[in-house]
């Protein structure tokens, strides 16, 4: 009894001295809180897809912005990791009985590994000419789906995949609170010494191999760690939708997971899985709201192009960023983050005007 | 007093007046959802026939379920599935969960039905399927027949018989090209747009096209579904001296292709699968240069039932276009409250068992459902038609007497002029 009582008192100082005193901390609690409150307040079958398909999309942009945000390797075949996870999940789920729990994180090995087959001849690659190389990965993966019909299913794709969970409530429950642990897993590789030297391999690669360091081998490792979440969304979303088709590789799903990103703000983590949480069910609203509106997905892409232009526009770093910066300045001293109202830093009470 | 008494009049006087303009025991509508990807033809032909259905039938007082009439009430699903699955996924979880749609129809982009057709199961909800040609949709009924029992497939005929009719009409006309041009050995270029779906029919035509049909196969063209150039590849076609040009074309090339065919003036007939050919336009989209193409249809104003010419009618006068197969809609409808009728009821399962039954003439031929609750094919059921562009009209020109069956206004299969003086000079 004792010893809860001493963790119960723990978690509150940790929660009053680390949490209460952000409000983008309070932002990602309250975020939280909130995510598995929804089945409690509505089971509807179309808010939890909806969800469901968020949460997946928002683990796949993280994953993006953990290799082109932090390391600057500018992917614009994302979709290859992804899709690759859907096939190696499905195939391993209809052809050989793996449980979900199984084929999802195998799947995401098979991310991995196609993240080590884009990362190494795109190593010596940089700006455009890596972007449009990355970007003919998943095209050329199109092609063979298509060439080996027996394997992949060709333009039907794998069908009939098992069920994620058995329930959309648990299946919620799951992608939910993978979003939340796999979102928190990567802020923490960012925020370690591995995430430093990615930061600093983005603002001068040259500088960090001078100073001694394999950059090599960080680069191939954000390729693989990328390919490794990207992996996991891949396969949950093959789980969900019990299918994984030429449609998990398109282009658009690429420059979606960018858009969702730079809308959110890159360099974060949390940004792009804040900004595929507001841009997607977005979608949704508008398609209620302009339900019987001819045109309805041109209006809805033009009021969503709209919308992330304007953003960007105001907010050159992402909506996310410019919210944060707004509430919390930055201690010129100890570098940690305040809430704006404060007059000295909360730590090394350094003036703050 | 007398104050409460009038006040007593007014209020009485004005629920009565309220009762009489309810209209009574107003029967809740029976919900239909149409599925398609509203933005492009395809989902305006099913939202058109549904709607065409809709009216006409709500118009006779709806339909008869037990002892009540209920009107439809249909639901516009625009699935954007030629863009994105997830979006199509969500709009049908809405029509179903949200909207409380008792049936669905539609559906297009078959990776995309397939997993609308999964939400439809869960839901228990009966799905008749207007518009994907693959046969995989129809086999889960027979592998897991009280899951996928709710699915039906009506429109077009499925892609192993599309394949069928293809080679049909490539024999009719080579047929008469050798009995009106004396043509001893029939040369044939295989012309399939770069699209997975068409690897089948190539792979297909190289073999069975000598081996079985004692034709000659002169070469095989691949171009993008998209090109806007097609000069090449219809010059090599007649270097190689080839008859008939056996076509393979869904997308806008096929627009391309058969108008630089009548431009170039290229002595072949084009006969196999041109969807652009389909459309009312396009005779003015080729300024009048894909004359005599000739293409796989579902409908043209032929009598293949006699309700063929009463729609294909209406649906020109409604919405100024010829209606594609996606159209189906229409007798979906129809087969959907002669079943409900049958039953008295719409609970699925019953439905379903109803709709087994099925045994009804619409507007493209005789619908019986087979054991995967597909349409059955063949002579006196539905068959698909073979259509000719004959001076600006599209023309039914397939099945012409053929295993006995004849529609009238059926005419006969026309060679281009060019062809014939070219291949009558050769000799």
């Amino acid at each position: 009894m004792g010893l809860v009582s001493a963790y119960l008192r723990r978690g509150w100082t940790i929660l009053r001295s680390e949490v209460l005193v952000l409000p983008s901390r309070l932002a990602v609690l309250l975020f939280i809180l909130a995510l598995a409150a929804v089945p409690l307040f509505t089971q509807d079958y179309y808010i939890l897809r909806v969800l469901i398909l968020t949460s997946i999309f928002a683990i796949f942009a993280a994953s993006w912005d953990l290799l082109s945000g932090f390391t600057g390797q500018m992917n614009f075949g994302h979709a290859l990791f992804f899709g690759v996870a859907s096939y190696v999940t499905a195939l391993l789920n209809l052809d050989l009985g793996f449980p979900p729990y199984l084929s999802i994180p195998l799947g995401a090995v098979g991310g991995v590994l196609a993240g080590l087959v884009v990362g190494i001849p795109c190593l010596r690659l940089r700006g455009s000419y890596l972007a449009l190389t990355t970007l003919a990965f998943p095209i050329i993966l199109t092609g063979l789906v298509f060439a080996m019909p027996d394997i992949t299913g060709g333009e039907l794709g794998l069908s009939g995949l098992s069920r994620l969970t058995g329930s959309r409530v648990g299946d919620y429950y799951l992608t939910a609170g993978l979003v939340v642990v796999l979102g928190f897993v990567m802020w923490k590789i960012t925020d370690s010494k591995t995430g430093i030297i990615l930061h600093a391999i983005r603002e001068d690669e040259v500088a960090v191999r001078s100073s001694g360091i394999n950059t090599t081998r960080y680069k191939l490792l954000a390729f693989c760690l990328s390919g490794f979440f990207a992996g996991i969304a891949g396969g949950l979303y093959a789980h969900f939708m019990r299918l994984a088709g030429p449609s998990t590789l398109e282009v658009s799903l690429s420059f979606q997971v960018i858009i969702w990103s730079v809308f959110g703000g890159m360099v974060t983590i949390y940004g792009p899985i804040a900004g595929v949480f507001i841009l997607n069910p977005l979608m949704e609203v508008l398609r209620l709201v302009l339900n019987n509106f001819p045109s309805l997905p041109e209006i809805r892409m033009f009021i969503f192009a709209a919308l992330v232009l304007v953003t960007l526009l105001f907010m050159p770093e992402g909506l996310i960023p410019w919210v944060r910066d707004k509430l919390e300045s930055e201690c010129p001293r100890c570098k940690l983050r305040n809430i704006f109202f404060r007059r000295r830093c909360r730590v090394c009470d350094t003036s703050l005007a | 007093m007398k104050t409460m008494k009038w006040f007593g009049l007014v209020l009485t006087a004005m629920l009565l007046a309220l009762a009489l303009c309810l209209p009574a025991g107003a029967a809740a509508p029976i919900k239909i959802a149409v599925l398609g990807p509203m933005s492009f033809t395809q989902g305006e032909g099913h939202w058109n026939g549904a709607t065409m259905a809709a009216e006409e039938i709500n118009k006779a007082g709806g339909i008869k379920v037990g002892n009540q009439m209920r009107p439809i009430e249909l639901i516009k699903v625009d699935t954007n599935e030629f863009l994105s699955i997830p979006d199509a996924t969500n709009a049908v979880e809405l029509a179903v969960s949200r909207h409380k749609a008792d049936f669905l129809v539609g559906g297009f982009r078959t990776e995309a039905v397939l997993v609308m057709q999964d939400i439809a199961m869960d839901a228990k909800k009966v799905f008749i399927g207007c518009g994907a040609a693959h046969p995989a949709l129809c086999t889960k009924v027979t592998k897991d027949y009280d899951r996928y029992k709710y699915w039906f497939r009506l429109t077009p005929i499925n892609s192993k018989y599309l394949g069928k009719v293809d080679f049909i009409l490539l024999g009719t006309v080579a047929h008469i090209m050798k009995k009106t041009l004396g043509i001893k050995k029939i040369k044939v270029a295989v012309v399939a747009e770069k699209a997975a779906w068409a690897d089948p029919i190539v792979n297909i035509s190289k073999k069975l096209l000598p081996a079985k049909m004692g034709m000659e196969v002169v070469g095989v063209w691949r171009p993008s579904p998209v090109a806007k150039d097609c000069t090449a590849e219809l010059a090599a076609i007649q270097r190689a001296g080839a008859h008939i040009v056996f076509t393979t074309f869904s997308s806008s090339v096929g627009l391309t292709f058969a108008k630089q065919m009548g431009e170039l003036k290229v002595p072949a007939a084009a006969v196999g699968i041109n969807v652009e050919s389909q459309k009312s336009g396009f005779w003015p989209a080729t300024g009048g240069k894909g004359a005599y193409t000739e293409t796989i249809n579902t409908y043209a104003r032929v009598e293949i039932t006699p309700k063929t010419i009463p729609f294909y009618d209406k649906y020109v006068k409604l919405y100024k276009e010829a209606p594609n197969y996606t159209a189906g809609t229409y007798d979906a409808l129809y087969i959907i409250k002669n079943a409900v009728e049958r039953v008295g009821t719409i609970d699925s399962d019953k439905v379903v068992a109803s709709l087994e039954k099925t045994d009804y003439v619409d507007t493209a031929g005789r619908v019986v459902f087979d054991k995967s609750h597909d349409v059955t094919w063949g002579p006196g059921y539905v068959t698909a038609i073979g259509t000719q562009w004959q001076d600006g009209k599209i023309m039914c020109v397939w099945p012409y007497h053929w295993q006995k069956v004849f529609y009238k206004g059926t005419v006969p299969y026309k060679l281009a002029p060019w062809v014939v003086d070219y291949w009558k000079n050769k000799k």
